[in-house]
């Protein structure tokens, strides 16, 4: 090494800190004009990214876990930080899609600027990001906790940026309940290893005094599950997810699809694999690819039949958390059989996943906030023909829908590809049931690569091909270069993802080798570097993206050059599509209602769609319709089955408890001198 | 042999592939034809009218839509280059091609995807509502075939240990192509013919002579093209039946493919190559004129089961090996 | 294992596949006078499946009973069924309780459902035609399963009929068949019932001018 590795660790760690401090509160403190408040928070937010950078790739080059330490006066609380690999893979992560978004964000918030409170905006992302940060490098139960929950909080006050309007606050009220129950779950997992290790600090949750018992290992499992796949985003807990995410401002919803949800990733990895010791029995990795597979085709199903731009995105991180978990659950079924290459290889594809999403759905939630920007409006149907009024924001949606479909060359299709690799390497387990049900797995995150494919033809050609649908759509403007810049600096990330797995492979191996303790790095790399072969021996499979992109690229000339040489010169003459002998007019085009129509059809026990056809006659004959209104609906399987009855259960029981609320200050008083006299007894 | 002559001769291999694929995947449009007009009492076209008319489309003019964007310009290439990509993945004549490390079974299905990804945009592009309810109707179509795809060469694939689909070939091919575990490899040429079936267009999911609105698919995404682009979008074609006749007749029953670097052999190769496609060309044709186009919601039965036979392949892969 | 890589237990595992895959088109198939064609068909493996067991074992008592399972199962009730189709001209199941594609999926995971249960009585490894025997289980459940999703009397007769076909190949592959006057009872008990059946039918059509039997909901009353 030229240089010290643990002193820009702790240089890094440090201008990370102190740099999002500056954007929290020098923004409201020194500057008075909007747009000094928008440049300053923004530009420390992106200055504290790049150090973020460094830390990440500092922190996964390091060769022992850096740590930090600072004690408090409050008991069992010290502000414990770790640097090991596994926090800064995430907060690689996190630097990478923040760096990105608050580019993007100086061009976006213009906007807000008269608007709303440029400090409290500015000042609340950069609090958001330097949360999600000391998340990951957190090492203390309590802290952890702490900052999880300023995370939480803080995401909520970003969610409610627009509150004027009725529906933001349903989301913000909606997430704000359901984010709580889900730390109390994680509350009650950090307890259980409370009363078994005797302390706070992760240290000695990895080695307790005495080991777990089966018990409360299997009661860490299930509460953690719960806590984490809250803010995950799982099936069924995802519902407040399609309403938070798109209500916020849209860089801050690219950070809270791409990043926010990663971090109860990384929570679920660290309780399973670190504290745990990836011991566990085969189930609970089954129970976990189950919610994935579950997950990822139920969200890509629902995003499918979402119209507004937004919330197809959100419904889709639904879907890419399921496919991350499908890879983390194979991995952990392979690590209970004692198959750790497999098992290695399964949270690879999991963490590849992790990154990979990231930057594709924080570029696509920029492409939207972009197209929100132009159009002021997040319903696709009102736009069309947008390619022509903003060819770079076009470029940048299908590079990131190209991505997220998983289609080759792109990152998404090398961490499929993978996941697809750890499912079929299944043959190994020993166990017949198994054998069968994750192939089973396979075909379903097949069917969700297809039907995520055919969301984003439908998204990217319902908003930017064809015609224009409305007034919103023929006077939008491309966006300003410094949201462009964002956008393609995210587009520029996930172009390197797809095309050199080779160089990415080594730098997550570092992550699951220091958990699974087996490196497999170099087993996944062969053809001299050019190719991606699954451990653990290569001749199961190979791909190589770089030799995929160089064919197309190569053939594409190919091919114009053939028909140069046998059609001669193009000679190509323009003229309006054929409408049947009618000017064809936007109101004829498809849309993504009809668009959908099929598959709604064919999966309609899932969806259990009503439709209403109302139609007035004419009067003079009732074979002329005057009107038609048309009305269709999706059932919300969830909300209806599942949320509603215990929402009504709590409602019953608060309506109960409404007693002792009299509304007499005296009876309030007499309360508390009650319990306080019963509390003196019982101490006593 | 120095490494240099090895790749000079894989580069040189791939070539040949190319343009052997290239030159036959007309060949089985025009015997589908044939065999369907000769079943209808019709002469029908000559042999070689499939290379005439792609001649004749790559020299007349295009018409584009005023509506439509780069988009509808660059998807004839990406579709032509990306199912070329596919076809030098797939075994043809020698069971290791020299590509074999860029790809398996899934990426073949993953580039043919990207073509379909692509053609499904250029449908939207021009604005008409049959190029959008083309692209609509071949969501839902390949959202379908895709798992029962996957899962069927996966069934193969476990014999052979491997995804690669050289792997697999070549492994099937040293066996003298003795099938070892008949049911389950049955059940998966059984859905990868109804994969093929309706991933190329055929009846009885769709019909690749009609141009009436209620029925088409395919003819539906490319109505708005012409002259060239309309040329390749036909080649492509061609070439993804010829891809899925290949893969049908190569995993299953390798007989004759070449398992060195010989000429002799490899010549030889593309012999028995042509007359097992041929013959699983006729079998199609045979198939379009006993069978009407099924409703478009009726089609979702089909494919459905053609995944339940994959899904049976592999249970009964595991159950036989005990 | 020695006798897994022996060529006739090989064949009769190609043979009980058969007849599972007939079972699937059943399921996949609309057209009742097809429904009826695939039970004959089914019928026509399940004797060879028995006629190859009776070959392979020495019991040629199960000659016997493959021989009559090709005439009454492969013939007679195939004709019976037919006609009744024929009179009654209903030619298509046209609603369905459960969708075609989602049926053929429940069935799937009820061949896994079955292996998993005979898994243990399997792996001790006794029998010639060890895997027949969770395909039989397999067949019944779908039997059963036909007789659940379809609503026309004809397809529920089909659908008893296939339990019955898998009940069969249960008995030939765990027991190599049952003693001949046990068969013999079951063909004739079968032969009445699809009598009594095709009889009822014809009574369901006369009363409510339909053969789905979710009218008979309406006898409660």
């Amino acid at each position: 090494m030229f240089f010290d590795l643990s002193w820009i660790i702790d240089w890094g760690l440090l201008s990370v800190i102190s740099l999002y401090g500056i954007g929290i509160f020098l923004p409201s403190v020194f500057f008075r004009n909007a747009h000094v408040q928008n440049l300053v928070a923004h530009g420390a937010a992106m200055a504290a990214s790049v150090a973020g950078i460094v830390l990440g790739v500092a922190g996964l080059l390091a060769p022992t876990a850096a740590t930090f330490s600072v004690s408090s006066n409050l008991p069992l609380l010290t502000f414990q930080i770790r640097v090991d690999p596994l926090s800064s893979f995430f907060v690689l992560i996190i630097s990478l899609s923040g760096l990105a978004a608050s580019q993007f964000a100086v061009g976006y918030v213009r906007e807000f600027e008269n608007r709303h409170s440029m400090a409290a905006l500015g000042g609340l992302y950069n609090a958001f990001l330097l949360s999600m940060i000391l998340v990951v490098l957190a090492d203390n139960g309590i802290f952890f906790l702490i900052v999880w929950e300023i995370m939480s909080l803080v995401s909520y006050f970003l969610v409610v940026t627009e509150h004027e309007k009725a529906e933001t606050r349903y989301a913000g009220f909606f997430y704000l309940i359901m984010t709580h129950v889900g730390t109390a779950f994680i509350i009650v997992a950090y307890l259980v290893f409370y009363q078994q290790a005797g302390s706070f600090s992760f240290e000695t949750f990895r080695h307790p005094p005495a080991p777990i018992p089966e018990g409360f290992r299997t009661l860490i499992f299930a509460t953690a599950l719960i806590g984490f796949g809250t803010k995950a985003g799982i099936v069924p807990l995802h519902v407040w997810l399609p309403y938070a995410h798109p209500a916020a401002p849209s860089h801050v919803s690219a950070l809270m699809s791409g990043v926010m949800i990663k971090t109860a990733i990384y929570g679920l990895v660290r309780v399973y694999f670190d504290f745990l010791g990836g011991v566990f029995p085969w189930w609970w990795g089954f129970i976990i690819l189950t919610i994935g597979a579950v997950s990822a085709l139920l969200g890509v199903m629902y995003a499918l039949m979402e119209h507004d731009l937004k919330s197809l995105l959100a419904y889709h991180s639904v879907e890419n958390i399921g496919i991350i978990l499908m890879g983390i659950g194979s991995g952990m079924i392979f690590q209970s059989y004692g198959l750790p290459h497999l098992a290695a290889l399964g949270l690879l594809a999991g963490l590849y996943h992790t990154i990979n999403h990231a930057m594709f759905k924080g570029l696509l939630f920029l492409g939207a906030g972009s197209l929100l920007h132009a159009t002021h409006t997040r319903n696709m149907e009102e736009y069309g023909g947008l390619i022509r009024k903003m060819p770079w924001t076009a470029v940048f949606f299908l590079i990131g829908a190209v991505s997220i479909s998983a289609l080759p060359p792109s990152n998404g299709f090398v961490s499929e590809w993978l996941t697809f690799q750890s499912l079929f390497l299944s043959f190994q387990i020993p166990d017949l049931l198994l054998k069968i049900i994750l192939p089973i797995g396979a075909a379903m995150l097949a069917l969700t690569g297809v039907l995520a494919m055919a969301c984003f033809a439908k998204a990217f050609g319902i908003s930017f091909l064809a015609m224009p649908r409305s007034a919103h759509a023929r006077e939008a403007q491309e966006v300003p270069w410094t949201m462009r810049i964002g956008m393609g600096v995210m587009a520029l990330f996930c172009i390197v993802l797809g095309l050199a797995p080779m160089g990415v492979v080594p730098v997550i191996d570092r992550v699951t080798a220091s958990l699974t303790g087996i490196s497999i790095a170099e087993k996944l790399v062969s053809e001299g570097g050019f190719a991606l072969a699954p451990a653990p021996d290569k001749g199961f499979a190979s791909i190589s993206t770089p030799v995929l992109a160089l064919l197309l690229i190569l053939l594409v000339p190919a091919a114009l050059l053939m028909a140069a040489v046998i059609g001669g010169r193009l000679r190509k003459r323009f003229y309006k599509t054929w409408g049947c002998g009618i000017n064809l007019k936007p109101r004829m085009e498809y849309t993504a209602t009809g668009f959908t129509q099929p598959i709604k059809q064919v999966f309609d026990m899932i969806y259990r769609p009503t439709v209403k056809l109302e139609t007035e006659m004419l009067e003079e004959s009732r074979y002329f319709a005057k009107r038609m209104r048309f009305q269709t609906h999706i059932e919300p399987v969830f909300q209806e089955y599942l949320y509603d009855p215990v929402v009504k259960v709590l409602q019953k029981l608060a309506d109960r408890v409404r007693v002792i609320q009299s509304g007499s200050l005296h009876v309030y008083l007499a309360y508390i001198f009650v319990t306080l006299l019963v509390l003196l007894l019982w101490v006593r | 042999m120095g490494p240099v002559s090895v790749m000079i001769e894989s580069a040189l291999i791939t070539v040949v592939q190319m343009v052997v694929a290239l030159t036959a995947s007309p060949f089985i449009v025009g015997l589908i034809r044939k065999v369907k007009a000769r079943l209808q009492c019709r002469q029908g076209p000559g042999w070689l009218q499939p290379y005439y008319d792609l001649a004749k489309l790559f020299r007349k003019d295009v018409v584009a839509s005023t509506h439509t964007s780069w988009i509808f310009t660059a998807t004839p290439y990406i579709l032509f280059a990306s199912t070329l990509t596919a076809v030098l993945l797939v075994p043809i004549f020698l069971s290791k091609v020299p590509l074999n490390f860029a790809g398996d079974a899934i990426t073949v299905v993953y580039l043919l995807a990207l073509g379909t990804f692509f053609l499904m945009l250029a449908g939207l592009d021009a604005g008409s509502a049959f190029g959008g309810m083309g692209s609509s109707r071949e969501a839902i179509v390949a959202s379908l075939t895709e798992p029962a795809m996957i899962l069927s060469i996966f069934a193969v694939g476990l014999t052979a240990g491997s995804t690669n689909l050289s792997t697999i070939v070549h492994k099937t091919a040293l066996l003298q192509g003795i099938v070892t575990d008949p049911p389950p490899h049955l059940m998966a040429l059984a859905a990868l013919f109804i994969v093929t079936l309706a991933e190329t267009g055929r009846v009885p999911v769709d019909n690749p002579a009609t141009h009436l609105e209620l029925t088409m698919i395919h003819e539906a995404m490319i109505l708005e093209y012409s002259g060239r682009y309309l040329a390749l979008i036909e080649w492509a074609s061609a070439l993804k039946l010829l891809l899925f006749l290949t893969l049908m007749s190569n995993i299953f029953a390798p007989w004759g493919i070449a398992t060195e670097r010989e000429p002799v052999w490899m010549i030889l190769g593309v012999g028995v190559w042509l007359i097992k496609i041929c013959g699983l060309a006729v079998l199609i044709g045979v198939i379009e004129s006993m069978f009407a186009k099924l409703r478009l919601f009726r089609v979702t039965d089909f494919l459905g089961l053609a995944f339940i036979l994959s899904l049976l392949a592999i249970i009964f892969f595991y159950i036989l090996r005990g | 294992m020695a006798i897994h890589t022996d060529m006739g237990s090989q064949l009769v595992n190609l043979c009980s596949a058969l007849l599972l895959l007939t079972c699937f088109a059943i399921i996949a198939q609309r057209r009742l006078s097809a429904c009826v064609d695939l039970f004959a068909l089914q019928s026509v493996f399940l004797a060879v499946t028995a006629a190859l067991v009776a070959f392979l074992t020495g019991a040629y008592h199960i000659y016997i009973a493959a021989g009559l399972t090709v005439v009454i199962k492969a013939i007679v009730l195939p004709r019976i069924l037919k006609a009744v189709i024929e009179r009654l001209n209903v030619k298509r199941e046209l609603e369905l309780n459960i969708n075609i594609p989602s049926s053929l999926l429940v069935c799937g995971a009820l061949v896994i459902l079955a292996f998993y249960i005979t898994q243990p009585i399997i792996s001790l490894g006794f029998l010639l035609t060890q895997d027949s025997l969770a395909i039989a289980l397999a067949i019944v459940l779908i039997g059963f399963f036909i007789m659940i999703a379809r609503k026309k009397a004809v397809t529920q007769v089909i659908g008893f009929l296939v339990i019955e076909n898998g009940l069969f190949l249960g008995a030939t592959a765990a027991a190599y068949g049952m003693p001949l006057i046990v068969e013999l009872g079951v063909f004739f008990d079968i032969l009445v019932a699809g009598l009594i059946i095709g009889v009822y039918t014809h009574r369901l059509q006369d009363t409510f001018d339909s053969v789905d039997t979710s009218k008979l909901t309406g006898l409660k009353e």
